[in-house]
């Protein structure tokens, strides 16, 4: 027991020689902190996006400043998020206070980032939001613009441009199965986790779909974390709908998927399912998950423009994977925080946010704005739409996942169609052809 | 409708009963209250993934590793952290939470956070009366039915078993009569873990995996061990049925609220209990001397 | 003048025999000084937050103490309270206006509220069946909270909140004050009469019914004085982090709080409170390994359990303070006699 009191001893007096010796540290450096939960998949997209960045503008050299050039060091805050909010507000404190960094990025779980925001607030530190989708973020900004002028929205646009994309997607694959199979009238199930944010989706699915001449079958509310969907698949098979809107966030989206694709149901899946969007997924349905779409930033082949490529080629020989949207501190850092500091020549934080709210740029998922609500105000958030950020519908096709949207979509009747390219066309389920082909 | 809930309430009930009745062993024999026991129940489930993912092994194979893994696991860790402070249950108490929480930031180090699956011993559905299973469900309700009845033969039939039921009901006049308590209360340690892995073993393929898998089955299970009354295993089994019953009738009848589903379930249990304050079959015991 | 002196005098002289006397003493009188002196010597807002929230949970664990140590009825749901009132205070905050200084006290009264609910069903459950039944009560909460998504937030809470003070230094001098305040009567129920019968009420219920004595009024009691202190601590908390959210019911932040009375030594209100200034900052520092953290931390749990199964501090306390075996009253270790009355002491 002695020595154990000794080591706490020890642990003590090397935590306070750190602290002191801390602030040595990066005296020419652009300190940027990474803050997520470093131990799941999103927290490691932000680290490694981020990291993937810095090497880059180190081995050109630094950012230029002032006639000097100087190198960006990045510090890594598990903020822990998912299991402690705490835990993540004295991680962002930390970031703050005793690192001394100048630009923040990251962030995921909505809870977490709306009590993170208000400290990188408080110490007038500039933040950027990638990962969490809640309007409130941005609606701080507008609303007490001098207190929250310091954050921006990196990824994904917030969720009212989600619910649009989802019924774009929606509305096209319930024409291709309305054509391919001749059906007089789509029946759509929607089936949606049990958590706040998806309650207006609802209700506005409820009133768009009748709109695209379709028929909601049904609702279902799972539990975000429900291992074991039984229940509402047999419902859903017998209101015989042709086409499950999924709504999921959580783990709820694999044994949906997994189970569905086991007792083939008769049914096509579009919508949300961000389990869908990772790697894991296939093996994580064991095999079962074919045919399953979902809305997603990236997918191996499809490229937005000329930025999409290189990004995803480097990221996937780097790491192993391809990168989730999480993975866009790159740029944050690259496209965002770097080239505002080299065009304004300062770090003041005023100074940045007065030339990064007006800034449009590239980057490997479009075209990053910020607009402004309808009293004019600045909200930092991301713009949406064909030229600026319209992200991809991806289908898991024999274990890889294919872009499948936007293919020949026009927003707007005079709008120009696009169809990026890698875009490859919808493919319906054999087991729902089977069914429903007359 | 009622063929979907009767199914799926035998299908969730079967899961309750394996782990309640491990749980409940453990409490009535050594008066432990296992926090650890689905904790064990994970390390099962991942061994299994290690096994078939990793190593390219059978599924069944994994289970069997799995079970024998998480067996010594828990004999190891009772014998060096719990039986030396036995005596205190505060500290028993906390030092099973404070073991389920190491094992789960063993497997979050080892494995990570990412949702992981595990193949089914026997892939593919049947139909009964249009209600479509797994055969992975049957596998679970067949596999409770054979613990119970080996378990029962065991307490009756065997010496050991015999060992077992008089601990349980008297440690003290167990240990005068010749029996040594604590070598009693390992194995019976030994026995719960097993069963515990067993649950995870079979359950595993219906569920995700992941590093935070162990704590809604904890508290189910907690539920329905309370309802059925402690330190009884019949009560155990009948418990766990009625609130899998309860819990398809929720996700059936009302599907907006299928989130709802664990409180029905607590609140059920919490309104037996005033009524009957030891459980539907609770052993009232004498107070401890 | 003289007056001023004699006072002084007797100050100092109260100093040397009571508070000098024993280690522990001095230790509690340190530990008071230090919390209170300590912006003056640093202002460094990272500790400060750390030893706000230390502040906020040790309320919550005295709390947990006067009920399941004191009274024995172990709650394994104690996160019920602290989550009832940082969302009674979010609530009256967010849409009320009511300050921080009318909402935590109002949210405290809807933890008492709360209190009531689960002690009249828990009045004649014992041992495990109270804990597992406790732990059910939190549960439903979060079941409601995401039913009722609307009023409470879903999972995303409630947020912005007001704060309880413009600065961090006013919002710490603000929460170790009440902390301290709160803990003191904390401790001065114990000692009463009515902390006797709690006492009572865990060694032999029965023999105290049959005294004469209505158990089930002081059950109740003792659930609503713990739910109101808890509840007190959840307010303070929503309006530290200025967010209430579903975090703050989780079995994880019940069994926190059983974690550190139980490792701090339980029927002593001193030990839990004592944990958490250990245990908190301890897992603080542990970000230093961040992967490793909570697994490091589970195993100091297990290994000072295995070694001092009654709590550390109460056996840090016993290695330096013995009792004398004829007046019983506490002594340093070193000494040879009892400083009262005299006798020999082993």
């Amino acid at each position: 027991m002695d020595r154990f009191k000794l080591l706490t001893k020890l642990s003590f007096v090397a935590l306070l020689a750190l602290t002191l010796a801390l602030p040595c540290w990066g005296a020419d450096t652009i300190k940027i902190g990474v803050i997520g939960p470093m131990q799941f998949v999103q927290g490691k997209g932000h680290w490694n996006g981020a990291m993937m960045a810095a090497e880059e503008i180190n081995a050109a050299g630094g950012v230029a400043l002032n006639g000097k050039k100087l190198k960006i060091e990045l510090i890594q805050a598990d903020s822990n998020e998912f299991i402690n909010i705490t835990d993540a507000t004295n991680a962002m404190e930390l970031l703050v206070t005793r690192d001394k960094v100048d630009f923040i990025v990251g962030g995921f779980r909505s809870e977490a980032v709306l009590a993170m925001q208000d400290i990188a607030m408080e110490y007038k530190t500039i933040f950027i939001g990638c990962g969490a989708a809640h309007p409130e973020l941005c609606e701080r900004v507008a609303n007490d613009y001098d207190t929250y002028k310091y954050f921006f929205r990196g990824t994904p646009f917030n969720s009212k441009f989600l619910v649009k994309t989802c019924f774009i997607q929606m509305a096209t694959v319930g024409a291709i199965l309305k054509q391919s199979l001749g059906l007089e009238k789509v029946k759509v199930a929607i089936v949606a986790e049990k958590a706040m944010w998806v309650d207006p989706m609802i209700a506005a699915a409820e009133g768009f779909i009748p709109k695209m001449g379709m028929e909601v079958a049904g609702i279902w509310r799972p539990s975000p974390v429900a291992t074991d969907v039984m229940a509402e698949l047999s419902a859903i098979q017998r209101s015989e709908a042709q086409m499950i809107f999924t709504i999921f966030s959580s783990s709820v989206g694999i044994p949906f998927a997994r189970q569905a694709g086991e007792l083939k149901i008769p049914a096509v899946q579009v919508g949300i399912n961000v389990e869908a969007q990772k790697e894991g997924f296939w093996q994580a349905t064991q095999g079962m998950g074919d045919y399953v779409m979902t809305l997603n930033t990236y997918c191996p082949g499809v490229e937005y423009n000329e930025l999409t490529k290189p990004f995803m080629d480097t990221y996937t020989k780097k790491y192993g994977e391809p990168p989730t949207y999480t993975a866009d501190t790159y740029s944050a850092i690259k496209y965002a925080i770097v080239p505002a500091i080299e065009k304004t020549g300062t770090l003041d934080p005023d100074k940045l946010v007065a030339f990064m709210e007006n800034d449009e740029h590239l980057v490997p998922s479009g075209k990053v704005a910020y607009y402004k609500d309808e009293q004019g105000r600045p909200t930092h958030d991301i713009k949406w739409g064909p030229g600026y950020l319209t992200s991809l519908g991806v289908q898991w096709q024999d274990g890889k996942q294919i872009g499948v949207w936007p293919y020949k979509w026009k927003a707007s009747p005079d709008a120009p169609e696009i169809t990026y390219k890698g875009i490859e066309p919808y493919k319906i389920a054999p087991w729902v052809v089977e069914k429903y082909k007359k | 409708m009622i063929a979907d809930i009767i199914i799926n309430s035998l299908i969730n009930g079967s899961t309750y009963a394996m782990l309640a009745i491990g749980f409940s062993l453990i409490f009535g024999v050594a008066r432990i209250v296992n926090i650890a026991h689905t904790a064990f129940y994970m390390v099962a489930a991942y061994c299994i993934y290690f096994a078939t993912h990793k190593l390219g092994l059978p599924p069944v194979v994994g289970m069997l590793g799995g079970v024998v893994v998480a067996t010594c696991l828990g004999l190891i860790t009772y014998k060096i952290f719990i039986d030396p402070i036995r005596e205190h249950e505060a500290a028993v108490l906390i030092a099973t939470i404070a073991l389920a929480m190491a094992l789960q930031e063993v497997m979050l180090i080892v494995f990570t956070g990412d949702y992981l699956s595990v193949p089914a011993l026997v892939s593919g559905y049947f139909s009964i009366t249009g209600v479509k299973i797994f055969y992975q469900h049957l596998i679970t309700f067949v596999a409770v039915l054979l613990i119970l009845v080996i378990l029962r033969a065991f307490l009756t039939k065997t010496r050991l078993g015999l060992a077992v039921r008089c601990t349980a009901q008297d440690r003290e006049v167990a240990n005068l009569m010749g029996m040594n308590e604590s070598r009693v209360a390992l194995i019976t340690v030994g026995i719960s873990v097993a069963l515990a892995g067993f649950t995870g073993a079979v359950i595993a393929p219906l569920t995700i995996v992941e590093p935070f898998m162990w704590l809604h089955p904890l508290i189910m299970m907690m539920a329905v061990v309370v309802l059925g009354g402690l330190g009884s295993i019949k009560g155990s089994f009948i418990a766990a049925y009625m609130l899998g019953f309860a819990e398809a009738l929720v996700v059936f009848l009302i599907p907006m609220g299928a989130f709802l589903k664990g409180s029905v379930a607590l609140s059920i249990m919490i309104i037996v209990l005033l009524i009957r304050p030891e459980g539907l079959f609770g052993v009232v015991f004498e107070e401890e001397r | 003048m003289h007056l001023i002196w004699y006072q002084l005098r007797k100050f100092v002289n109260v100093v040397r025999t009571e508070l000098l006397v024993l280690p522990s003493r001095l230790v509690v009188f340190l530990f008071i000084l230090v919390l209170l002196l300590l912006p003056l010597f640093t202002s460094d807002p990272y500790l400060l937050r750390i030893l706000i929230q230390a502040s906020i949970f040790a309320i919550f664990a005295a709390s947990w103490d006067l009920l399941s140590g004191f009274t024995g009825q172990m709650s394994f749901g104690h996160a019920l309270f602290f989550g009832v009132g940082a969302y009674g205070a979010a609530m009256l905050n967010l849409r009320l206006g009511i300050p921080p200084i009318g909402s935590i006290p109002l949210g405290a009264l809807a933890a008492v509220l709360a209190g009531l609910i689960v002690g009249i069903p828990c009045l004649r459950l014992r041992g495990t069946y109270l804990a597992l039944t406790t732990l059910a009560f939190p549960i439903i909460i979060i079941g409601l909270v995401y039913a009722f998504s609307d009023i409470t937030g879903g999972e995303l809470g409630i947020s912005g909140l007001q704060r309880i003070a413009r600065s961090r230094v006013a919002n710490y001098y603000i929460v170790v004050s009440v902390m301290l305040v709160l803990v003191t009567i904390i401790w001065k129920i114990t000692d009463s009469h009515t902390g006797i019968i709690f006492h009572a009420i865990r060694e032999d219920e029965v023999a105290v019914r049959a005294a004469g004595i209505n158990t089930t009024r002081y059950k109740l009691l003792a659930f609503c004085l713990s739910g109101f202190f808890a509840g007190i601590a959840g307010g303070l908390y929503a309006h530290f982090m200025r967010i209430a959210g579903p975090s703050t019911l989780i079995p994880s932040m019940s069994f926190q709080v059983v974690i550190w009375s139980v490792f701090g030594g339980v029927v002593t209100i001193w030990g839990p409170v004592g944990a958490v200034f250990i245990l908190f900052p301890l897992l603080e520092l542990f970000r230093l390994w961040p992967e490793y953290r909570m697994l490091m931390f589970a195993f100091v749990i297990l290994l000072i359990l295995l070694y001092m199964p009654q709590g550390l501090l109460p056996w840090i306390r016993d290695r330096i303070e013995n009792e004398c075996p004829r007046c019983k009253i506490r002594n340093i270790a070193t000494r040879a006699s009892c400083r009262v009355c005299d006798a020999q002491m082993q």
